[in-house]
């Protein structure tokens, strides 16, 4: 009896190079109705399994946020600021009272800077869990869906007290912040913070030890670290790519100079390091949480700021939960700016689609685009 | 003179095709027969069993429009559980009954909700999540979004708020279960 021939595979490395006839491949369009896309459409080129080319379509979410705050007064602009991701906002806030800030020339008393850092850090948190759940739901793990979402709960119970809404909260204001601390917080935020970190050892065991997740992230969508700092990207992207780059310590604002904290990096560019990520950025966010209910400082939380615009240039920037956030702010001396020009850190990561999904399979796409942490109302503004 | 004497010799022979004459009478007896089977489909008992089937299995297609999702998505999770209404999200439009319009609705993305919606089999339901999806709200004045949903899709329920609480979302689709359990068979959707 001879030998069963050699199966022939179905796809094979040379005929990637000789796709450009359009023969052998086929063009996907994922999204934008797709469990696996959100407010996007990605048009993906397979060649049999093999994801050959891909081609962002953004804008499916853009409401022309620039040109609404060009018609709107610097304080009626904050919820709009606020709008494009409401599960981060208060950092997205927290540029745009920057760079009036600098045109003004008012400081924050101390006491307001680290209200501010105390809100932008639960918010961090909160984007992360949101981003946790949909990925766990995104690799078929429906616990990893619930259990994120239910904890994030505990952080918007704490934000609720604190600022009167539930994720959009308009409490960074030119000056300083709306509210003080209400009764009883500091020992609130203790209790959760330390139950939250519980938590976050059952996760490292049902999901992040999981070879279910292990095995589906290891070396699946590689950014190495020279792609990650050519195509610009931010925030935990390219921490994951093994860059120290966090602009709380690089160009330290608000609290965070006096505050005691580390900037996680992983040195492997993969899935699994920038999921990793996200889980230590938790971690110290909690940290951060509880020295500041400890350390606060007496004193006024907010300084009278005038509603003009003087006549200057400013550019404030801060570090959001998926990377830098930053104003460039043009006044004329009107309430209202000349042109304020709008960058979020997922506009800054759309670059690295293509990067980490070329050359994976199919079956791979949802572990290595949503690790990138892409949430188009961001990206599209 | 001409057109006139054609038009009737038409008539004459189809009049004397017994398979066409048959083919009316049927469709016209099929006609009636449906009409009595709706008739009795509507009636009490029958229109309740349907009506309460479909009032716990609403499906909501997966499509998120700007950012009510991250209620929506709040509203599905651990501590509010949309589950526990019926309302699972679900990938296929052939067996999803429910679209939920989670706020601001751009010109791009209204032409893809209202293909979605004539993709979906009837019945259909409408919830317009948020202010955008109603009015415009925070974006009115913006020159790239669609001023409310119901300019391209019949709306069943509007939830204020931006974003509305989960909570909200919770009455909106009890709401939407009673206007399913009030209605007809035949005209829902």
């Amino acid at each position: 009896m001879s030998a069963p021939p050699k199966p022939v595979p179905l796809t094979t490395v040379e005929s990637t190079e000789t796709s450009d006839s359009g023969a052998q491949t086929l063009t996907l369009s994922v999204g934008p109705q797709h469990s696996g896309s959100g407010h996007m459409r990605l048009i993906v080129e397979v060649d049999g399994d093999i994801i050959v080319n891909v081609a962002p379509d953004p804008g499916y979410v853009h409401r022309g946020i620039e040109k609404i705050i060009e018609l709107r007064n610097i304080i009626k602009s904050i919820p709009v600021i606020e709008r494009p991701s409401i599960i981060d906002s208060s950092n997205l806030n927290h540029a745009w009272v920057r760079s009036i800030e600098e045109i003004q020339g008012v400081e924050v008393p101390r006491r307001g800077q680290y209200l501010r850092t105390l809100l932008n850090e639960m918010n961090r948190i909160m984007s992360h869990l949101y981003w946790l759940s949909i990925y766990g739901v995104f690799l078929g793990h429906t616990t990893m869906f619930m259990w994120p979402l239910g904890d994030r709960e505990l952080f918007i119970d704490m934000a609720e007290k604190l600022t009167g809404a539930r994720i959009t909260y308009s409490y960074l204001v030119p000056g300083g912040v709306r509210r003080d601390l209400p009764p009883g917080f500091a020992e609130e935020a203790v209790k959760r913070t330390e139950y939250f970190e519980k938590r976050l050892k059952e996760y490292d065991r049902i999901f992040f030890n999981n070879p279910l997740f292990t095995s589906r992230a290891k070396g699946i969508g590689v950014l190495s670290k020279e792609k990650a700092i050519e195509l610009g990207c931010t925030g935990p992207t390219l921490r994951g790519s093994g860059v120290d780059a966090d602009l709380r310590k690089d160009e330290p604002y608000a609290a965070y100079p006096e505050l005691d904290f580390e900037v996680s990096t992983r040195p492997d560019g993969d899935s699994f390091s920038r999921a990793m990520v996200h889980m230590d950025e938790m971690r110290e966010s909690c940290k951060i949480i509880r020295q500041i209910v400890k350390k606060i400082p007496a004193g006024p939380i907010r300084r009278k700021a005038p509603i003009v615009l003087p006549r200057g240039v400013a550019y404030g920037r801060v570090e959001s939960a998926r990377g830098e956030c930053s104003f460039y702010l043009i006044g004329e001396g009107g309430d209202k700016p000349y042109r304020a020009r709008y960058i979020t850190g997922s506009y800054r990561n759309m670059a690295a689609i293509p990067a980490v999904l070329l050359g994976n399979r199919l079956a791979d796409m949802p572990t290595a685009w949503w690790s990138i942490d892409y949430w188009p109302v961001e990206a599209d503004r | 003179m001409v057109v006139e004497g054609s038009l009737s010799a038409q008539r004459t022979a189809q009049e004397e095709d017994p398979v066409a004459t048959l083919a009316e009478g049927l469709s016209i007896w099929v006609g009636k027969l449906s009409d009595l089977v709706k008739r009795v489909v509507d009636t009490g008992p029958i229109r309740n069993v349907i009506n309460w089937a479909r009032m716990y299995s609403l499906w909501p297609v997966n499509i998120t429009t700007a950012c009510c999702s991250a209620e929506f998505g709040a509203a599905s999770g651990a501590r509010h559980d949309l589950e526990r209404f019926g309302v699972l999200p679900i990938g296929s439009l052939r067996q999803s009954d429910l679209i939920v319009i989670e706020g601001t609705i751009t010109k791009k993305m209204a032409k893809r909700l209202r293909m979605i919606y004539d993709q979906m089999a009837l019945p259909r339901y409408v919830i317009a999540m948020g202010d955008c999806a109603m009015s415009g709200g925070l974006f009115h004045d913006s020159y790239s979004i669609v001023n409310g949903a119901h300019e391209f899709v019949p709306v069943d329920v509007y939830v204020p708020g931006c974003p509305p609480r989960p909570e909200a979302l919770e009455q909106a689709i009890i709401m939407l279960q009673e206007k399913i359990r009030r209605s007809k068979v035949y005209e829902q959707g």
